[in-house]
C-alpha cells in the first residue's frame, strides 16, 4: 500500500476514535456470544460472518497503530499492518454487515458492531473503494439540496400528477390541498421518498386526519449514512433540518425509511421540532380518533417485519402492532419479534447496491425467509422501503408465498368515514 | 533459589503493582481524554431506571443467559468466585468486620471457590478450541486463560492443603505476615519460604504478577469499561 494512502487511512481511523469506539475496541473478549445473533452467520455459518470477526478486522489494525500492546508484541493480538489485502478485508467486513445491531443486544459489553464498521466504511471512502453507487446517490441528494430552487417547479408539477390518486383514496373537503408544499408554520413536515408510493397513501391519511401538513422537497433516505461518510450524512440531513426550521414546523414525520428515521431522530441533536416516524403518527391518529380504519379488509394471516432502524434502534415496536390490531384479527408475530427480530438482510446500503449485492442478500437472509414461512402468513407487512424491497426479493427467491405491503399503504387503503 | 524466591515474592510484586496502577491510570485517562460521541447509541425498548438496568446487564448478563445459558452459568460462577477471592485475599492482609457478616474462616469458601474457578477456567479454555471460538481467538486469549489457570491451581492447592488435608505449616498468620510486610514496605518472606509448600506460593505469585502486569494492556480492561458501555446501550 502506498505511504500517502496509508497515512490518509490512519488519519481517518484516528478521527473515528472517540471514547465510545475506543472502549468498544478495547473491551471485546472474543467470547463469540454475538456470533449466532447475526442473520448472516445464521444463514451462512462461516467464521468471518461473526460480528466479532468483522470487528477484529478493525481491532487488529487498531492494535498495530494505536495500542502499546500491538506495537510491542504484535503477535499477542495478531496486530496487522496495512497491506494489499486490507481494503478487501475491510470491504468484506463492512458490506457483510447491515448495521442491524442485533449482536449488540446479546453482547455482554453492549458493543455496537455498526460503530466499529463505520471505521471500515470511512476508510473505504478515503481509499475511494466504497460501492460507487452509494456515493453517487449521496452526491445526487447533496446537489439537489444545493440547487433546490432550480428543481422546485419540476417537483411541484410532478406532485400535480399525483393529486387525483390522493383524492381517489380520500375525498377532500373544501379548501384542502391534496399535497401541500411550503406551508409556513405547518404542524407536520412530511419527508417522503422519491416515489409516488411514498407520497400518495401518506397524503391521503394526513388529509383524512385534517392535518396541517406540508410535503418536503427532499427525499428522506440518507445515502451518506449507508456509505459511511459523516460529512455527506450531515449535508443530506441538514437539507431537511433547514427546511423544517425555515417553515417553522412543529414535527418532522419521516416516511417508511429506517435509516432516514434513525439518522434524523438520533443524529440531528437538539432541534426545535419533534421527529416521528409515519407509523407513530398513524398510531396517534387512530388513538385520537382522527382517522378511522376498517377492520378485516385484508384477508388471511398477517405478520409484521420490524425494520431494525425503526424498532430495535428507533423504539417503534408497539405502534405498528397497535395499528395492525385495528386492521385485522389475524395478526401473528414472528417467533423472534421486535428488538429481537432478525434483519431482512437489506440494510446498510445493500439494497441500494442492487444486483451487485443480490446473491449475498438472498443467501444471507435465509433465516429471515424461514422466520416468515414459519408464520404461515399470506401478508407480510413492514414499515421501511429497504426492508420492503429486500423482502419482496426474498419472497421471489425463497417462494415465501406472501404479499409484501407497506403498513402506511394499508392504513390508507382501510380509511373509512365516520 | 532463595534469591529467585525473593525476586518473585518482593521486587516483582512491587514492579507488577506499579505497572498495574500506572497502566490503569494511563489507559483510562487516555481513553477519557478522547472526544465524546454525542449521538445516542441506545437499544430499545427503553427501561427505567437506566442505572439499574445498566447494573443488571453488567453483573447478571441477562442477554448471555438468553443466548448461551451454559456459558452464562460459567461466567456467573467465574466472576462470582473472583469477587469472593478478592475478599479472601484482602482478608489475608487484614480482617474486616464487614466481610464477616456471614461468619467464615480465612480463606473463605472452604476450598470450593478455587475449585469453581478452576472448573470455569477449564471450560473457558476448552471452548477456545471449538471451531466457532477458535477462529476468533488470538494468542492473548490463551495466554490470559493460562496465566489465570496456573495462578488458580497453585493458589487453590495451598488452600486445599490447609482446609482439606490439615496442612498447618503455612498458616493464615504466615501469609498475613508476608503480605503486611509488603504493604508497609518492610518485606519479610521468612514465614512463607521455609515450608515444602513454599514453591506453590512462589509460582502462584509469579503467575499472578505476570497477569497483573498484562492486565491494563489487554482485553481485561473490560473489567472497567463494561459499566459505561452498558450504560450507553441503555441510553
Amino acid at each position: 500500500m502506498e505511504t500517502d494512502l496509508r497515512e490518509d487511512l490512519l488519519k481517518a481511523f484516528e478521527g473515528k476514535l472517540n471514547q465510545t469506539i475506543t472502549m468498544y475496541l478495547e473491551t471485546c473478549s472474543r467470547c463469540g456470544i454475538c456470533t449466532d445473533s447475526c442473520h448472516v452467520y445464521k444463514s451462512m455459518p462461516r467464521p468471518e460472518y461473526s460480528p466479532a470477526a468483522r470487528a477484529e478486522v478493525i481491532r487488529k489494525l487498531y492494535k498495530k497503530y494505536f495500542k502499546f500492546q500491538g506495537k510491542l508484541l504484535p503477535a499477542l493480538g495478531e496486530a496487522r499492518s496495512f497491506d494489499d489485502t486490507t481494503l478487501d478485508d475491510l470491504n468484506r467486513a463492512a458490506y457483510s454487515c447491515t448495521g442491524c445491531r442485533r449482536c449488540m443486544t446479546h453482547c455482554p459489553f453492549g458493543i455496537d458492531t455498526q460503530q466499529i464498521m463505520s471505521i471500515a466504511k470511512l476508510m473505504l471512502v478515503v481509499a475511494k473503494e466504497e460501492p460507487e453507487i452509494l456515493s453517487m446517490l449521496a452526491d445526487v441528494s447533496i446537489s439537489k439540496g444545493e440547487s433546490i430552487d432550480m428543481i422546485k417547479q419540476g417537483f411541484i408539477d410532478g406532485l400535480k400528477r399525483l393529486e387525483k390518486d390522493v383524492v381517489k383514496k380520500w375525498k377532500l373537503e373544501a379548501g384542502q390541498i391534496p399535497i401541500p408544499t411550503e406551508v409556513q408554520g405547518a404542524d407536520i413536515l412530511y419527508v417522503a421518498l422519491a416515489g409516488a408510493h411514498s407520497i400518495i397513501p401518506a397524503a391521503a391519511v394526513f388529509n383524512a386526519a385534517k392535518e396541517n401538513w406540508t410535503l418536503s422537497f427532499f427525499e428522506a433516505v440518507n445515502f451518506g449514512a449507508f456509505v459511511g461518510d459523516p460529512a455527506k450524512t450531515k449535508l443530506i440531513m441538514d437539507r431537511i433540518i433547514n427546511e423544517a426550521k425555515k417553515l417553522n414546523v412543529k414535527e418532522v414525520c419521516i416516511c417508511e425509511c429506517g435509516t432516514a428515521f434513525r439518522v434524523l431522530k438520533q443524529m440531528s441533536g437538539k432541534q426545535p421540532f419533534k421527529v416521528s416516524s409515519i407509523t407513530q403518527v398513524h398510531e396517534r391518529y387512530i388513538k385520537e380518533n382522527k382517522i378511522k380504519v376498517a377492520k378485516n379488509q385484508f384477508n388471511g394471516v398477517i405478520t409484521y417485519h420490524d425494520p431494525c432502524q425503526i424498532a430495535r434502534n428507533g423504539g417503534v415496536m408497539d405502534e405498528p402492532r397497535f395499528i395492525l390490531s385495528q386492521l385485522t384479527d389475524e395478526f401473528i408475530d414472528m417467533a423472534k419479534r421486535a428488538e429481537n427480530n432478525y434483519c431482512c438482510g437489506g440494510g446498510g446500503g445493500l439494497v441500494a447496491m442492487g444486483e451487485d449485492s443480490h446473491d449475498f442478500r438472498m443467501k444471507s437472509a435465509k433465516v429471515k425467509a424461514d422466520q416468515v414461512k414459519a408464520t404461515n402468513a399470506s401478508l407480510l407487512v413492514t414499515a421501511c422501503e429497504n426492508c420492503h424491497s429486500q423482502l419482496s426479493d426474498l419472497n421471489k427467491y425463497y417462494n415465501m408465498g406472501v404479499e409484501v405491503k407497506f403498513l402506511s399503504s394499508m392504513v390508507a387503503d382501510a380509511l373509512i368515514h365516520d | 533459589m532463595d534469591t529467585l524466591n525473593y525476586i518473585i515474592l518482593v521486587p516483582m510484586v512491587y514492579l507488577s503493582s506499579a505497572i498495574f496502577i500506572a497502566g490503569m491510570i494511563y489507559r483510562i485517562t487516555s481513553i477519557f481524554k478522547k472526544p465524546v460521541l454525542t449521538i445516542p447509541l441506545r437499544i430499545y425498548p427503553e427501561k427505567n431506571p437506566v442505572w439499574l438496568y445498566t447494573l443488571i446487564d453488567t453483573f447478571l448478563m441477562p442477554q448471555v443467559f438468553k443466548a448461551k445459558p451454559v456459558m452464562w452459568y460459567f461466567l456467573i460462577i467465574f466472576h462470582g468466585s473472583v469477587f469472593l477471592l478478592i475478599i479472601g485475599h484482602i482478608e489475608l492482609i487484614q480482617m474486616f468486620d464487614i466481610f464477616q457478616i456471614i461468619e467464615h474462616d480465612v480463606f473463605l469458601g472452604k476450598g470450593f471457590i478455587g475449585l469453581s474457578l478452576f472448573v470455569s477456567l477449564l471450560y473457558f479454555l476448552f471452548r477456545r478450541f471449538t471451531p466457532q471460538a477458535k477462529h476468533l481467538s488470538v494468542l492473548e486469549d490463551y495466554i490470559l486463560l493460562t496465566l489465570l489457570l496456573m495462578t488458580v491451581i497453585l493458589g487453590s492447592e495451598m488452600d486445599w492443603a490447609r482446609t482439606w488435608f490439615g496442612f498447618q505449616e503455612m498458616t493464615v498468620e504466615d501469609y498475613q505476615t508476608y503480605l503486611k510486610s509488603l504493604l508497609f514496605f518492610k518485606p519479610d518472606i521468612s514465614d512463607v519460604t521455609y515450608s515444602g509448600h513454599s514453591f506453590m506460593l512462589v509460582f502462584h505469585v509469579f503467575f499472578a504478577n505476570l497477569f497483573i502486569m498484562f492486565f491494563p494492556f489487554s482485553k481485561m480492561m473490560h473489567a472497567i469499561f463494561t459499566i459505561p458501555l452498558n450504560k450507553i446501550r441503555r441510553g
